[in-house]
């Protein structure tokens, strides 16, 4: 991962730096918790009921500015994690012409400025690469929330997210039109506050 | 949404028809639960439903539904948690290794299936449980020539009722919601 401490270091508040003018400022980095970041996404079957499938554990960093309310996200997926609930089902998915995950083995999640306020996220605007094929994505929060994680005894912070895609923009049309185009997205997503920067 | 026209002709038809039993798809038929975490994010797993049968009986009071779930089939992606969740503070699998719902109560609306109430067993205990259709619908399957009803379904159930009781005094959630996917093919 590219360090990003130096793009965003002039956003930082002069107040922080007024501070602490020994410390070089730095945004905060939490990384994802592999027991609870998942992507779940949903595909309709022949009209008539939903296919429920999983991708993770995700992992990934997010970097949060708070004197300047944006954060940055990057998040790698495991394409060859998928599970249908069906080995049959998840090889057939792994295949060249949907996820190809030999040549492709990880889609990523990319957003360089995710806007927030009070420590609430509303919408998490980025890039899905998936299949080397890259389209906007946006992630809309249906919850977000902050707390002091007991097992870890640091600050986790989280929520759930949903997104829509169609999967012919990445070049996946098997099955159509008997299993849909557009899949749903749920995303689970719990990443641990790293611990502060060393003082230099 | 897909649907075509042949779908809605044999919708009609099978309307026609008094009652119809239909075998569960287990390769289209499952459980996903989802739980809170700290009130933050949610927790979501799978069970895979072993074998069911469906009677539908659009014209009369004879509709019903037998659903056997494999509690061993438990999948949340996180092996450590499968195995607490299959171990005997939660689902105890290793000595009730099915699930079962049995529901005679069909609500209808159009011909569709809208409501379904029976009882769910767990742990050897069985409570009631109403099920509410997002979805249902009927179709003929291209490659199986038959056709098929199915839909999803959702309910909110309180673990405690069968006695799964763990974490609820360090703020994990009574309430967990099921999502259930089913689709059966016309015997």
């Amino acid at each position: 991962m590219r360090r990003l401490a130096a793009r965003i270091a002039p956003l930082v508040s002069l107040g922080a730096l007024a501070l602490s003018p020994g410390l070089r400022a730095q945004p905060l980095t939490y990384r994802l918790d592999p027991t609870h970041s998942f992507v779940f996404f949903e595909i309709d079957h022949f009209g008539t009921s939903t296919i429920r499938g999983r991708f993770g554990p995700v992992t990934g960093e997010i970097e949060v500015d708070r004197a300047a309310r944006r954060a940055r996200a990057q998040v790698r997926i495991p394409t060859a994690s998928v599970s249908l609930g069906f080995p049959a089902f998840d090889a057939r998915a792994r295949e060249g012409d949907l996820l190809d995950s030999a040549a492709r083995a990880e889609a990523f999640f990319v957003a360089e400025s995710i806007e927030f306020d009070a420590n609430r996220v509303g919408e998490a605007r980025g890039e899905l690469t998936l299949r080397g094929t890259s389209r906007p994505l946006a992630l809309r929060a249906l919850r977000f929330n902050c707390y002091l994680n007991p097992l870890f005894r640091r600050q986790v912070c989280g929520g759930d997210f949903e997104a829509q895609l169609l999967r012919s923009d990445f070049g996946m049309t098997f099955g159509l039109p008997f299993v849909g185009d557009r899949v749903r997205l749920l995303i689970q997503v719990e990443a641990i506050k790293d611990d502060p920067p060393p003082a230099e | 949404m897909f649907k075509s026209a042949l779908a809605v002709a044999l919708a009609a038809l099978a309307a026609a028809v008094q009652s119809q039993t239909y075998a569960i798809d287990p390769s289209h038929t499952a459980v996903i639960f989802e739980a809170d975490h700290y009130a933050t994010s949610t927790n979501r797993g799978r069970f895979a439903a072993k074998e069911g049968s469906v009677t539908i009986d659009r014209a009369g009071h004879k509709s019903s539904v037998e659903v056997i779930v494999d509690m061993a089939s438990l999948i949340t992606g996180v092996a450590a948690l499968d195995r607490q969740l299959q171990g005997k503070n939660f689902f105890n699998v290793a000595e009730h290794p099915v699930g079962r719902f049995v529901a005679s109560g069909f609500s209808f609306a159009d011909d569709r299936v809208t409501e379904v109430s029976g009882a769910l067993t767990l742990l050897g205990t069985t409570q009631p449980v109403t099920l509410r259709a997002m979805r249902f619908n009927c179709y003929r399957h291209p490659l199986l020539k038959r056709e098929v009803c199915g839909g999803d379904f959702e309910t909110t159930i309180r673990r405690s009722r069968w006695g799964i009781t763990r974490g609820l005094d360090s703020g994990f959630q009574d309430e967990v919601r099921l999502l259930v996917q089913v689709e059966a093919i016309a015997q």
